[in-house]
């Protein structure tokens, strides 16, 4: 195999920088790299996806979907791992990977979701969009999982930078568990959640039941209305698309204002093979293409590469660049690439319901929930298990959902269904995960896929640790929602397997020590420093928020700090 | 029209233009049936929707959205490979039990004779699952409710469907009167 290039032609090839994938953190580096003037190639390995007029169900009414959202049996036997997603459905398959198109070896079972298409899964997000705080970060310095160079003061100026140009809907609640967001003005909470706040709060004094922080324009501002997007209309069809562009996406936020600076060339169908690396000057000259439709071989040329495949994809194409320098894969000096691969823990639930309040209602679909910063192991080591969780939950009322079961029927019958029924509490767990050196992705000796490229095998599972923050949680979760007057409280461990939360992390792990980690504060492989990598690979540990506004913070940071070393002819 | 259909029609206009998109089918009078189930097997589920879904002074029942044909394409397409054979034995004995404890056929009984056989078949049901047989009721029932209330009929009429709320608000005072969301 080449690995230097070799196709002619060259310069009509080449640019400043590539960017390979299109999804949330790709799309923040082609926007900040465009914004410096460099001509940036954006590869994505799916179809191209435009904002509005490829959102072909986002209009639609329950009665003009054949099976009114479900699926059928002979899909979700094609498809069971992507089955297991609950975004996907009739409305919203369009912008899901199935499992029979992208197979992968499942050593351990994991539920790999993945979105093949520009804007990657940033379509398809849930938007749940929270700061790490110097606990996420510094707590796993303390408790020895992490190598963190960098810590929430680096992060802050860029978190900023990033909420101003996404919007980001929520309070500024004044918490250091918590630290608060640029935010634009909070979605309400409704009448049992704010007694349930109360409840809790009143009850446990370091427990925080604060409205939840989404990428949801509530009050768009100039900058947003000048990305041509608009005001959140509270339809919570957001895995469809939004007509919109009232939640973030790169569809309608970073790539259309990438291309307006004349300096982004996106090309989708680009299925990135490797990296190469030229051992003339101990780089990365570029990035060898195969085209998804007709599998011919291209090779792209840029001074630096951005790899924001999406975690595991990243690690992948990181594994298969092999060269004489790394035979073991690109900056891959000590067999690390594809270790500490981590996630969040969704398995616990709770499910309760409140009496009373049966004249209080609400209107419109609100696209968050209720959330509770983590308040375990927060300041030292307090609890049979490492690290914490955060708690999301909300209150609502039963439909016509509440006929299913019911016995009766006849005009009584549909009266009663048709009125608001009891108030019923969903409570769940986002647990942090320690990443492990057993917790791994390879390539598959043998197994490729039809693009030639080795398969992923995924060798990622639970731990002992996991078991007990799940206990603690449950307990926990019960203990409140009974404090608050929550009545037939049930717990779920519904033992769902890794992936399902679709946060993984790590594998190209960030660190100090160029022996213990692949990437520096500035997310370049220490090892090949013009290769960043700024997607969830370069996790060095989970936190208890949701990642990708800090995938984005960081992609910004990193695609800012090339730029100006590129500037300096540092690289 | 209000700002947010004015919002909506104007959106959905621009979708509908750059899709090309059609008209929506809004009815099932056209779906096949699957092999082996029969017009009057429709015609009585049809009977049998309408019968734990009836039509009210304020929205049409199930069984005019003619549910039937729907219940039998779901049990072919999104259920078990077995569900069409539990429905049609399910149909057969609620038209049995008709015959043999109402003194006629199912779709010719007045409303509460209906009511009545269906009761007792659905306590059947309970009893038959309770066992681990399997019984056909219960998705029966589901269905019914699944389809009309998502049809355009159950979800406008005999609920409240706002497309575009524009906003969430968390106290909203419940009135008489005042029927769920549809979504």
């Amino acid at each position: 195999m080449a690995n230097h290039p070799t196709t002619s032609g060259a310069r009509a090839h080449t640019y400043d920088a590539i960017v390979i994938g299109s999804g949330i953190s790709g799309g923040w580096a082609a926007k900040e790299l465009c914004e410096q003037g460099l001509k940036t190639l954006v590869l994505e390995r799916g179809r191209d996806v435009k904002h509005v007029e490829d959102y072909p169900t986002a209009l639609k009414h329950p009665w003009e979907f054949p099976h009114r959202g479900r699926l059928p049996e002979t899909v979700a036997k094609a498809d069971p791992i992507v089955k297991r997603c609950y975004a996907y459905d009739e409305s919203t398959a369009h912008f899901f990977v199935k499992d029979r198109e992208h197979p992968y070896v499942q050593e351990k079972p994991f539920d790999w979701i993945r979105g093949y298409q520009v804007g990657g899964k940033s379509l398809i997000w849930a938007r749940q969009t929270q700061r790490w705080s110097r606990f996420d970060f510094d707590g796993a310095v303390r408790d020895g999982i992490a190598d963190w160079p960098i810590g929430y003061d680096d992060l802050a100026p860029w978190y900023a930078h990033v909420e101003k140009f996404v919007g980001i809907s929520g309070n500024r609640d004044g918490l250091e568990t918590l630290p608060d967001s640029e935010s634009l003005p909070p979605w309400e909470m409704n009448d049992v959640e704010r007694h349930l706040q109360r409840g809790i709060m009143g009850a446990f004094k370091d427990r925080h039941v604060i409205q939840g922080r989404c990428a949801h324009l509530t009050e768009p501002q100039p900058l947003h209305y000048e990305q041509g997007r608009g005001k959140c209309q509270a339809r919570n069809l957001c895995y469809r698309g939004c007509p919109f562009g009232a939640y973030f996406s790169s569809n309608s936020g970073t790539l259309p204002w990438a291309a307006k600076t004349g300096n982004l060339t996106l090309r989708p169908h680009s299925v990135v093979e490797s990296i190469l690396h030229d051992p003339a000057t101990g780089r990365a000259s570029g990035v060898r293409v195969v085209d998804a439709q007709t599998k011919a071989v291209t090779e792209f040329f840029a001074r630096v590469i951005f790899v924001n495949a999406a975690c595991l994809n990243t690690n992948l194409i990181l594994l298969n660049s092999k060269s004489a320098r790394f035979p073991a894969g690109l900056g891959n000096d000590h067999g690390l690439l594809g270790r500490f691969v981590a996630f969040h823990n969704y398995r616990g639930s709770l499910h309760a319901s409140v009496d009373g309040f049966a004249d209080s209602y609400y209107s419109g679909r609100r696209p968050t929930q209720v959330m509770m910063p983590n308040f375990r192991n927060v300041r030292r080591q307090e609890t049979d298990f490492q690290r914490g969780y955060m708690v999301f939950f909300g209150a609502s009322r039963s439909g016509w959902q509440q006929g299913n079961g019911m016995p009766g029927l006849g005009a009584a019958f549909k009266e009663k269904i048709t009125r608001p029924g009891p108030w019923g509490i969903f409570m769940m767990m986002q647990g942090e995960t320690v990443p492990r050196y057993e917790n791994h992705v390879r390539l598959d000796p043998e197994k490729k896929d039809a693009w030639g490229i080795p398969q992923l095998v995924t060798s990622i599972g639970y731990h002992d640790n996991d078991e007990k923050l799940l206990k603690d949680f449950l307990a926990q979760g019960e203990a409140m929602l009974a404090a608050a007057g929550a009545k037939n409280i049930r717990a779920v461990d519904d033992k769902r397997r890794p992936g399902l939360d679709i946060h993984e992390m790590g594998g190209v792990r960030m660190g100090r020590d160029p022996k213990t980690s692949l990437v520096n504060g500035w997310n370049q492989l220490h090892a090949c420093p013009n290769v960043f990598v700024t997607d969830g690979a370069s996790m060095a540990s989970t936190g208890t928020q949701n990642p990708s506004l800090t995938f984005m913070a960081l992609a910004a940071r990193a695609a800012r700090h090339a730029g100006e070393e590129m500037k300096k002819g540092n690289l | 029209m209000n700002r947010r259909e004015a919002i909506f029609q104007g959106a959905a206009f621009a979708a509908a233009a750059a899709l090309g998109l059609t008209l929506p089918v809004r009815t099932w009078a056209a779906l096949p049936l699957p092999a082996g189930a029969t017009d009057a097997e429709a015609a009585l589920l049809d009977a049998i929707g309408e019968t734990i879904l009836p039509t009210t002074p304020d929205s049409p029942g199930a069984g005019s959205v003619g549910i039937g044909r729907f219940i039998f394409m779901m049990a072919a397409e999104c259920q078990p490979a077995d569900a069409v054979a539990a429905l049609r034995r399910g149909l057969a004995e609620i038209e049995t039990a008709s015959r043999s404890n109402s003194g006629g056929a199912f779709a010719g009984l007045p409303a509460p004779a209906r009511e009545a056989v269906l009761l007792a078949y659905e306590k059947r049901a309970a009893a038959e699952t309770a066992r681990g047989a399997t019984n056909p009721f219960r998705l029966i029932k589901e269905l019914t409710m699944f389809g009309y209330f998502t049809s355009e009929a159950g979800a406008t009429q005999a609920l409240r469907y706002e497309p575009v709320p524009g906003g969430y608000r968390g106290s909203v005072p419940l009135r008489p009167g005042d029927r769920s969301w549809a979504t």
